[in-house]
């Protein structure tokens, strides 16, 4: 029996760092060039020893493959390539024992065209409760105030189906028919579901694509009262389950119609801050503050029981859904030049391509996630500075192999290469041979290990996850300033954007009297006065200071 | 006083309720328990006479008459718990007393469920109880509104050295608390205390059957509570010590550091330490003569054998430093307060970040403390127990003054390898 911080609090998620990762990119413990719960589970010290908290698993459950497993055919088994279900038990043993908590995916909005559900409902009988799993329609000219959200890809919301005789409803592609939630039986389907991966011990689940489950003519058929409804009773079975799980929504949307998802408390415990995301980006690009602290200042409260998940990048797009046009724009030409970077409304890299591979610029970009509030998720890889690749098509070229040494394949699989089910990045630059753990884990300056120490100092100050912030104005705009507090501890957090060395002039005559000690070295700075307070930082360079008294 | 003379846990249940409970924990101490339990009876009929008090015994099935030696010497008080077996460990317990977490718990439950407003834990081995120990141990509990009482032995510059150069200095500097003895197996505490030990997390971790002592103690300094002293003379004890140095210095160290891993958030806010009264004078004892040869010749040959591993966690300086040490004279050997406490904290963070097997990385530690205690011993040789207390308080100012250099190294370890 091992002892763990945080093992009873059912707000555990507060202080959570969330490891995204896709088992069939993580480890392949079978050798047949595909990861698994296997390898996986071979790979859990390294998580451990990583510092994060919590593993949100991508999609692994049966599935056409269509959508990298967000068409699933099966809600309560494994897909064959990536293991069993007993293999998944073991996992979610296995990373309990180490004190992580394990996040799965719950795809709610739609199924696979393969789902026995569809291919049931198809040749029902129109009206039948088997046929009202789906949303079906003689014509494809409702609901037409919804966009397309993968416009590069899909043309129409409706696709006929020879079989039915009739259109089917999808908000994403057309081999992913959505599901009908005014059809309570559909609801009960969803809960069962739950149940299973309840009874399993999975801590918490990501609602995917959760603002489309209900359609209503004349809307956008995106974030409705009645969806919420849906979102409610889901949030009062898990509860009912017991205390300590998690429901973290997937709502790209702006702040104030993510807010809705919290509900007071009753709907889900967690939602992606998406608007934070690329605007970290463009702060960054811009060597201005401006834009994180317009969007964070016009971010809504949310209930004491609720937190923000911030990332940098996942398994999608960098999305810029939610910016302006002129914004978007701005992003293309600053982050994607060359067209095959971009892909729908946003931008297929990884977080290192994306800086240049700067080290400080990655640096400094964790350092925000890291400190502004909300719990952190990190994509796999990017905690070695993993590369991309434009090419595969779709996002696949942020889903290659993870690199775990210079071996073949990168000590992902054992596999003949051409086995693998994505090429592993090999370029010059980002190659395996080049960025790998293995020899990070060997360079005492890696990434690698700024990460882990940075995760671990992080851990140390329930502040980040649960303190209030205060953004500070020096006039110097290229220094980002906010004051985190939370009772006794006070953390003031100071981040240069600027590629040249900046002086900031902070007004912290609030705190006259205490002494900023740098959190990393433990340093005492001068006492804080009544005068403005002077830092200098060097070319992308933050401190994190506690305010001592 | 009732007498039970039961086996069953759940009989303190049934029992009346008590002001008091004694908690004796025994293994094998035929010999002993019979004036143990009688020391305790004079020291409730003495000093809390007034008072309802009950002695439970938690025995981990010794095989030489314990229980039936306790029950003959007692005069009725006694009831007898059950535990859970202790599960088969790897190494025997430098205390010699097998499931200790299980029998403590089983005490403080059973104080618990009577009622008790004082609880008191002694061990049966001891053959130096004396009926004033009941009432140092329970009266500051009962009386004085302290909820947890550590005994305060009078030790010889070489008893509990360990203690002394490495458990006290740093469970003062991160704690706050200048507990001098905090590993003790005896203690008293108040119902409020015995609530939150019974809340604790670490009852069923393997590495509480070696550190469960000093885990309970950190438990106290930790909270809410008020703490003192009480000083009991000698502490000696029939017990053989089961264990080697290496073994004992790898489980002492290994529990004080698997806490200090799980107490970050507290200690790295605690930035004083405060002193705690002391119930009782401290006796003089008369100095005995130790001899450091033995304990010069093992840090040499540890420098000699174990310097490559020592360098996974000890910094270049500190490596430089112990070379000069290794070719010192044995009269002038000294290591430097500073150095000492780095050594330590080095090897802390070391344990924390798992840089080497754990268990090799403590023992490692041994001709280190052989080096330091041959130091200690050369500078309070033949001194009286003030002036060896004089000296470990320099030491553990040099501790509380180190203690940003582990905050540092610990918020932003560096890889030395």
């Amino acid at each position: 029996m091992r002892r763990h911080a945080n093992a009873n609090d059912p707000l555990w998620y507060k202080d959570a760092v969330i490891y995204e990762l896709p088992v069939k990119s993580f480890c392949d413990g079978n050798g047949d060039g595909i990861g698994d719960f296997r390898g996986l589970i071979e790979k859990l010290d390294y998580l451990e020893n990583l510092g994060v908290t919590c593993l949100w698993l991508l999609p692994f459950f049966p599935s056409p493959l269509k959508d990298d497993g967000y068409d699933i055919a099966d809600y309560t088994n494994v897909h064959p390539s990536y293991g069993t279900l007993e293999d998944f038990t073991k996992f979610l043993h296995a990373a309990h024992e180490r004190g992580l908590r394990v996040a799965v995916e719950l795809v709610l909005n739609h199924t696979s065209d393969q789902h026995p559900w569809f291919q049931r409902a198809r040749s029902a009988a129109p009206g039948s409760p088997e046929r009202d799993y789906y949303v079906w329609s003689d014509t494809d000219q409702k609901y037409k105030d919804a966009r397309v959200i993968f416009p590069d890809g899909e043309e129409s919301n409706w696709t006929w189906d020879p079989v039915a005789g009739a259109h089917y409803w999808h908000r994403f592609f057309h081999h992913q028919p959505d599901l009908n939630y005014d059809n309570p039986a559909v609801v009960r389907e969803m809960l069962r579901v739950l149940d299973f991966w309840l009874d399993l011990g999975v801590d918490g689940f990501r609602l995917d694509a959760v603002p489309y489950l209900v359609e209503r003519e004349g809307t956008s058929c995106e974030n409705l009262s009645e969806t919420h409804a849906v979102i409610g009773t889901i949030r009062a079975h898990v509860d009912a389950a017991g205390p300590g799980r998690m429901l973290l929504a997937d709502a790209n949307q702006l702040p104030a119609d993510v807010r809705a998802y919290f509900g007071e408390g009753d709907e889900c415990h967690m939602a992606y801050h998406f608007p934070v995301m690329p605007r970290m980006f463009m702060a960054l690009h811009l060597e201005d503050r401006d834009p994180v602290v317009e969007v964070m200042e016009r971010t809504p409260s949310i209930p004491e029981t609720c937190q923000w998940a911030l990332f940098l990048r996942n398994h999608d797009e960098l999305t810029l859904e939610t910016v302006t046009a002129d914004e978007r724009d701005y992003m293309y030409l600053a982050y994607s030049a060359d067209q095959q970077g971009r892909l729908n409304a946003g931008i297929r890299r990884r977080l290192a391509p994306l800086v240049r591979n700067n080290r400080r610029r990655i640096e400094l970009l964790n350092a925000i996630l890291f400190s502004l509030p909300g719990t952190p998720v990190i994509y796999y890889g990017d905690e070695i500075g993993m590369g991309d690749n434009v090419y595969l098509g779709d996002r696949n070229g942020v889903r290659t192999p993870m690199h775990w040494n210079g071996d073949r394949n990168g000590g992902f699989s054992r596999a003949d290469p051409p086995r693998l089910y994505s090429p592993v990045i090999m370029d010059a630059v980002y190659g395996y041979q080049a960025v790998n753990v293995e020899a990070q884990e060997s360079d005492g300056a890696s990434l690698l290990h700024w990460m882990r120490n940075m995760i671990r100092l992080r851990g140390l100050f329930r502040v980040f996850g649960r303190g209030s912030v205060e953004f500070l104005r020096p006039a110097n705009r290229k220094v980002l300033a906010y004051v985190r507090s939370l009772e006794d501890d006070v953390v003031l957090c100071v981040a240069n954007l600027s590629r040249t060395a900046q002086p900031a002039e902070l007004d912290l005559t609030s705190f006259a009297g205490a002494t900023p000690v740098e959190m990393l070295g433990y340093t005492e700075f001068p006492p804080i006065t009544a005068a403005p307070y002077f830092l200098t930082l060097g070319p992308y360079g933050f401190y994190w200071f506690e305010l001592q008294r | 006083m009732d007498s039970t003379g039961s086996n069953s846990s759940a009989e303190p249940a049934r029992a009346a309720r008590a002001d008091i409970v004694v908690g004796l924990t025994s293994y094998n101490d035929a010999r002993t328990i019979g004036a143990v339990v009688r020391a305790v009876e004079g020291g409730l009929s003495r000093y809390f006479e007034s008072s309802a008090a009950r002695i439970v015994l938690a025995d981990a099935r010794s095989a030489d008459g314990t229980r039936e030696a306790a029950r003959a010497a007692s005069s009725g008080a006694l009831i007898e718990v059950d535990y859970p077996s202790p599960k088969a460990f790897a190494a025997v317990s430098y205390h010699g007393y097998p499931g200790r977490p299980a029998a403590l718990r089983a005490i403080l439950e059973a104080a618990q469920r009577l009622g008790a407003r004082g609880c008191a834990v002694l061990d049966t081995a001891l053959v130096s109880v004396t009926p004033e120990w009941i009432e140092r141990l329970i009266g500051p509990v009962l009386t004085g509104g302290f909820d947890y009482v550590s005994p305060y032995f009078a030790r010889r510059v070489n008893e509990g050295a360990i203690t002394k150069g490495i458990v006290y200095p740093m469970f003062r500097a991160l704690y706050g608390a200048r507990l001098r003895q905090p590993a003790a197996a005896e203690f008293g505490c108040s119902a409020r205390l015995v609530a939150h030990h019974l809340d604790q997390d670490f009852w069923d971790l393997e590495q509480a059957e070696t550190g469960i002592d000093l885990w309970l103690a950190v438990a106290a300094a930790c909270g809410e509570f008020r703490i003192c002293e009480a000083s009991l003379g000698a502490r000696a004890t029939s017990r053989d010590t089961p264990s080697d140095l290496s073994t004992t210095l790898a489980q002492v160290v290994g529990a004080l550091f698997a806490d200090v891993e799980h107490r970050v958030e507290i200690w790295q806010r605690t930035r004083k330490s405060i002193p705690v009264p002391v119930a009782g004078a401290v006796p003089e004892i008369a100095p005995a003569p130790v001899n450091v040869e033995g304990l010069i010749e093992a840090f040499r040959l540890g420098y000699r054998e174990l310097r490559d591993i020592w360098t996974w966690v000890l910094p270049p300086r500190t490596i430089i430093e112990l070379g000069r040490l290794v070719e010192m004279p044995p009269d002038r050997l000294r290591f430097d307060d500073r150095l000492w406490a780095n050594i330590i904290y080095d090897f802390a963070l070391g344990y924390s970040l798992r840089v080497l097997p754990q268990e090799h990385l403590l023992r490692s530690l041994t001709p280190l403390y052989s080096g330091w205690l041959a130091s200690f011993v050369g500078q309070v040789d033949g001194a009286g127990l003030g002036e060896i207390e004089q000296r470990v308080e320099e030491l553990c100012l040099g501790f509380e003054a180190e203690k940003r250099y582990l905050i540092a190294r610990w918020r932003w370890p560096e890889r030395l390898r």
